[in-house]
């Protein structure tokens, strides 16, 4: 009898560890392999090269610039999504009887394939579309949109908010929805105003929302692909360069499997270290207000 | 009368706000469903075309002599083909495997459990040159297996029906088994029908993301007639540069659907939030 | 229980879907059985996949035995990329068009080619297309060729003749200080309009350098090498000019270099690079644009200190096709069949030239009858057939384009956008060509 429940434990899990070893194990194993080697996908020989791979992919100015995009991606991306987020998760949960279709309105951008939006801002930045004439009638001209390095980050971070706005507001909306009313009954009884109580009672019982939406957030910034792949190819002067539009260069463009899986592999440290320091830092201040 | 005259304006307020975002939200695709009906002298000049014309769609199919047609209702075809193979698997997959993972004792289910949770948080990027290797080695490159069966197992799928299933009291399997019903009996039988809402709306959120998969169905397929929809898009977005009003026209090709989809799954959607948020 | 009903009559569609996706890849897969006996891929632009389709459909009149299946190849995100992948994904076509020397230098070394010479007729076919003469600069170093030369096309400039009449000159510029004449007047006449459009100068894709960078350089050097062997060895005082040529340009808002759409032809600006590939274009979509009347072509524009009397440089797109060493050796002689059938006769290459505008690599191109006719009508190709012998091929390393792709990054694209002097920019961007080519 017990050996037939294990039987078929190991059975009816067989799809995942057939799946595991074939997509995790072997590509793992290879992985550790290639970062040491350099070879070009199609020569039968494979040069051991040791760590020369790292040493270059830490010297390569790309390499350089794609570990600084990220961070330049979130100082537009965290706050708004953030803002937008929040702000559209307690409206959402204040309408009552309509909330379930506006939560399916705001969730619609989300639907949305990075390349066909890339086009729609092309067109919409485009140097002589409705919205450049609406800028040359105001200021007699149109800023570089995609051009310019700072306005090209912020346009892509934009964008991501954009996509991801209405998808957040649904972890705070889950978050808001589980807040027990007592609470704002007991402030509303003490006196507290609306915003009082949004500051001492919604943010505090949030915080478990705002902190997966923060690591969720930051490892999304790491691995950003579409939108400057469609946009900019990683311009101007590398500014909006990422590590995955790096990865795929060097390996399908390049043909550098070694030096790619290399550079994935700094990629992987660099997301590990940050989400670290997010973590770290959403404790320490959880603590520090007294919300955990 | 300054209290109803501050609720008024509160509710004001929102409903601004409301339509303000709504607004945000849906206006690109607006754009881009005016932008390919448009004329060609009029597509990206400005936001509401002055008449409507299926030009771009009529051209889309058949192209010219000096941009030739690329096969785009088959790659519409294959987006299908590839998302809902993908998302029957990993649906079938994930619904078998979280069974047996939460509601069968077995000696290795916990190990297995803490292994999804580290793959879970391993760095996908690190396995996308090997995996493209394996799949070259398996013969699947440039082929639909290739796009479907590394995308066959979701773990993300297999986390959210193992914490589903922990909520089904284990009374009911055990009576059904003692009834003498085998796994599968109780799965296709039991826990399937009870598992409805949670696989609709995990379902919705797996087609979606198969649906606009960019990255890998780029770098597993080189010919034209393999691509999917979305890959053909990016694909074409170079040589096409000049004809902005049929790729406006294959980008709602592309969206409608999935459009669609969300909006008939939406009232499970609503009820599934919690489910799959909290 | 009432859920468990509603399920049952949906459970039907499970099986069904399942059955239906098995169905059409059963059906995908019996059709890739029982492809063709050859695939060739053509190069991306449409009027080649034109031209390889109606030969291929002729050859298998007279040879219902052999089958030869075109497709256009994918840039994704360029053709050679795709190439390289296909090759790596072990999918390669039996042979395909679209390769210049240096990307054939990458894939001999990667022992990816058939060498043509070695197949049956070689030089049969050398002869009955006049190439004894043009081949020897195909040559790779082991002595085998394994490129056949298809086209040569020497790349020029557009100008706008209305516009430059408009504004009181006879004709285009000579030297960059004339351009430069041109577009100051052009900005005082016309504040929104711009000399050239060209966002792909702030674009790093390799090939892109051929129609900014290396049209120039080529004109200002002379034609000095560019790369030899592993070194760089580029005529320095001409690389920077170009730099800072651009770079003043630039400045002076001259250039936009942003997306914009059809600008040569739309009215934005005034001078672009046209290669014959966009006659067949325009044509159909802005039938205004006439030779001496609309628009005329130019050599590039050289420095100032260029002798007046000598003939211009520019730099040359020379591509040829390729026989892949993965196909097997039947789909290798049934394509070769089908190349040597192709251009055993003059009057295909005539009909590539009415197909695509590419001159084709003939060395009887300007005597011959055939051809003579047909130039006579089409007077926007003559100047691209008078420019052939001072046109210089792109540098044929296989590293091309790592190279090219830090060109543009270390060096183009900031001393376009004025982040580093023009000879910071040329002494980074050699610097890191040279690491490149001694990896």
């Amino acid at each position: 009898m017990r050996r037939r429940e294990e039987m078929r434990g190991w059975l009816l899990a067989s799809p995942y560890l057939l799946f595991s070893l074939i997509f995790f194990v072997v590509p793992f194993a290879w992985a550790a392999v290639l970062v040491f080697t350099r070879w070009d996908l199609i020569s039968p020989q494979r040069h051991w090269v040791g760590l020369a791979n790292f040493a270059e992919a830490l010297a390569s100015p790309r390499v350089q610039a794609a570990f600084w995009t990220p961070f330049k991606f979130m100082a537009i991306f965290l706050p708004t999504v953030l803002v937008a987020a929040i702000a559209i998760a307690l409206l959402v949960n204040s309408l009552g009887r309509w909330s379930g279709l506006a939560a399916v309105g705001f969730f619609m951008p989300y639907l949305a394939s990075g390349v066909a939006m890339a086009l729609v801002v092309q067109g919409i930045l485009s140097y002589n579309s409705p919205v450049s004439d609406v800028f040359f009638r105001l200021f007699g001209d149109v800023p570089d949109w995609l051009g310019v390095p700072a306005l090209a980050i912020t346009v892509i971070a934009l964008m991501i908010a954009w996509k991801f706005s209405g998808y957040y507001a649904l972890i705070f909306l889950a978050g808001l929805q589980s807040i027990p009313r007592e609470l704002y009954e007991a402030a509303a009884i003490d006196g507290a105003g609306q915003w009082t109580s949004f500051w001492r009672i919604t943010l505090p019982q949030l915080y478990p929302a705002l902190y997966s939406v923060m690591i969720l957030a930051v490892g999304l910034m790491f691995g950003i692909f579409t939108e400057p792949y469609m946009l900019t190819g990683g311009g101007p002067d590398l500014a909006t360069h990422t590590w995955y539009l790096e990865i795929y260069y060097q390996a399908f463009s390049a043909l550098r499997a070694g030096y790619a899986s290399a550079v994935a592999v700094l990629n992987a440290v660099a997301v590990f270290l940050v989400l670290t320091v997010v973590r770290r830092l959403m404790e320490w201040w959880g603590r520090a207000t007294g919300w955990v | 009368m300054g209290v109803r005259r501050a609720r008024a304006l509160r509710a004001v307020g929102k409903a601004i706000l409301l339509i303000v975002g709504l607004a945000v939200s849906i206006f690109p695709y607006a754009y881009m469903v005016l932008q390919s009906l448009a004329p060609w002298s009029e597509v990206n000049r400005s936001i509401v075309p002055t008449q409507l014309t299926v030009r771009s769609y009529d051209w889309l199919l058949h192209g010219s002599a000096i941009a030739l047609a690329r096969p785009w209702l088959r790659a519409f075809g294959n987006s299908a083909l590839v998302t809902s193979a993908s998302t029957l698997l990993m649906l079938a997959s994930a619904l078998v495997v979280g069974y047996a993972l939460s509601r069968l004792r077995w000696r290795g289910r916990d190990v297995v459990n803490q292994v999804i949770l580290f793959q879970m948080f391993y760095p996908a990027i690190i396995l996308l040159v090997p995996t493209f290797l394996v799949v070259r080695q398996l013969g699947m490159y440039d082929t639909y297996w290739g796009m479907i069966v590394p995308k066959a197992v979701n773990l993300w799928a297999i986390f959210m029906y193992v914490s589903f299933f922990k909520s089904i009291p284990q009374e009911v399997l055990e009576a059904a088994r003692i009834d003498g019903a085998g796994e599968l009996r109780i799965i296709s039988r039991i826990v399937l029908p009870m598992s409805i809402p949670i696989t609709a709306v995990v379902g919705l959120f797996l087609f979606m993301e198969r649906w606009s998969e960019l990255l890998w169905d780029l770098i597993v397929v080189k010919e034209y007639r393999m691509m999917t929809l979305n890959v053909l898009i990016a694909t074409m977005s170079g040589p096409y540069a000049t004809y902005p009003g049929p790729l406006y026209a294959a980008s709602t090709l592309l969206t409608l659907p999935i459009v669609l989809v969300f909006v008939a799954a939406s009232r499970y959607f609503t009820r599934g939030i919690q489910l799959v948020f909290k | 229980m009432r859920l468990a009903r509603r399920w049952s009559s949906r459970a039907a569609a499970w099986p069904a879907m399942v059955a239906v996706a098995a169905a059409v890849m059963v059906a995908l897969a019996v059709e890739g059985a029982l492809a063709a006996s050859a695939t060739f891929w053509s190069a991306p632009n449409p009027t080649q996949e034109i031209f390889w389709r109606d030969m291929a459909k002729a050859f298998m009149a007279e040879h219902p035995d052999v089958k030869i299946d075109v497709r256009a190849m994918a840039e994704s995100p360029t053709s050679e990329a795709t190439i390289l992948t296909a090759i790596a994904g072990k999918t390669a076509p039996t042979g395909s068009e679209n390769i210049f020397m240096g990307f054939g230098a990458q894939l001999y070394e990667s022992k990816a080619l058939v060498p043509l010479d070695t197949l049956p007729g070689w030089n049969e076919l050398l002869k009955s297309r006049r190439m004894e003469e043009a081949i020897q600069g195909w040559k790779f170093p082991d002595g085998h060729y394994y490129v056949l030369p298809i086209y040569s096309n020497a790349m020029l400039f557009g100008w706008r003749l209305d516009t430059l009449k408009e504004l009181g000159f006879q004709g285009p510029p000579r030297t960059y200080d004339g351009v430069f004449g041109v577009a100051r007047r052009l900005k005082q006449a016309k504040p929104r309009m711009f000399l050239m459009a060209r966002a792909e100068l702030l674009d790093t894709t390799w090939w892109q350098r051929w129609f900014d960078f290396f049209m120039l350089y080529d004109a200002a050097s002379d034609g000095h090498p560019f790369v030899t062997g592993q070194e760089v060895t580029a005529d320095s005082e001409a690389a920077v000019g170009v730099f800072k040529f651009y770079q003043d340009l630039n400045k002076e808002r001259f250039l936009l270099t942003r997306p914009s759409t059809d600008p040569f032809l739309t009215g934005v600006s005034i001078w672009s690079d046209v290669g014959p590939w966009t006659f067949p274009d325009w044509k159909q979509r802005f039938p205004e644009m006439k030779l001496g009347q609309t628009f005329t072509l130019a050599p590039p524009p050289v420095p100032d200190r260029y002798p007046a009397d000598k003939p211009i440089r520019t730099f040359a797109d020379a591509k040829g096709l390729v026989i892949y060493a993965q196909a097997p050796k039947e789909q290798q002689l049934a394509l070769w069949q089908f190349i040597r059938w192709v251009f055993s006769k003059p009057d295909n290459d005539l009909k590539w030239l009415q197909a695509t505008s590419l001159p084709p690599v003939r060395g009887d191109l300007g005597v011959s009858p055939t051809f003579a006719a047909y130039f006579k009508e089409h007077p926007e190709l003559v100047p691209y057939a008078e420019e052939l012998p001072y046109a210089v091929p792109p540098f044929a390393n296989s590293r091309f384009s790592d190279v090219q792709t830090a060109l543009g990054e270390a060096g183009l694209v900031p001393a376009v956008r004025g982040t580093k002097t023009p000879e910071k920019a040329w002494q980074d961007a050699k610097a890191a060509m040279e690491a490149i080519l001694k990896r």
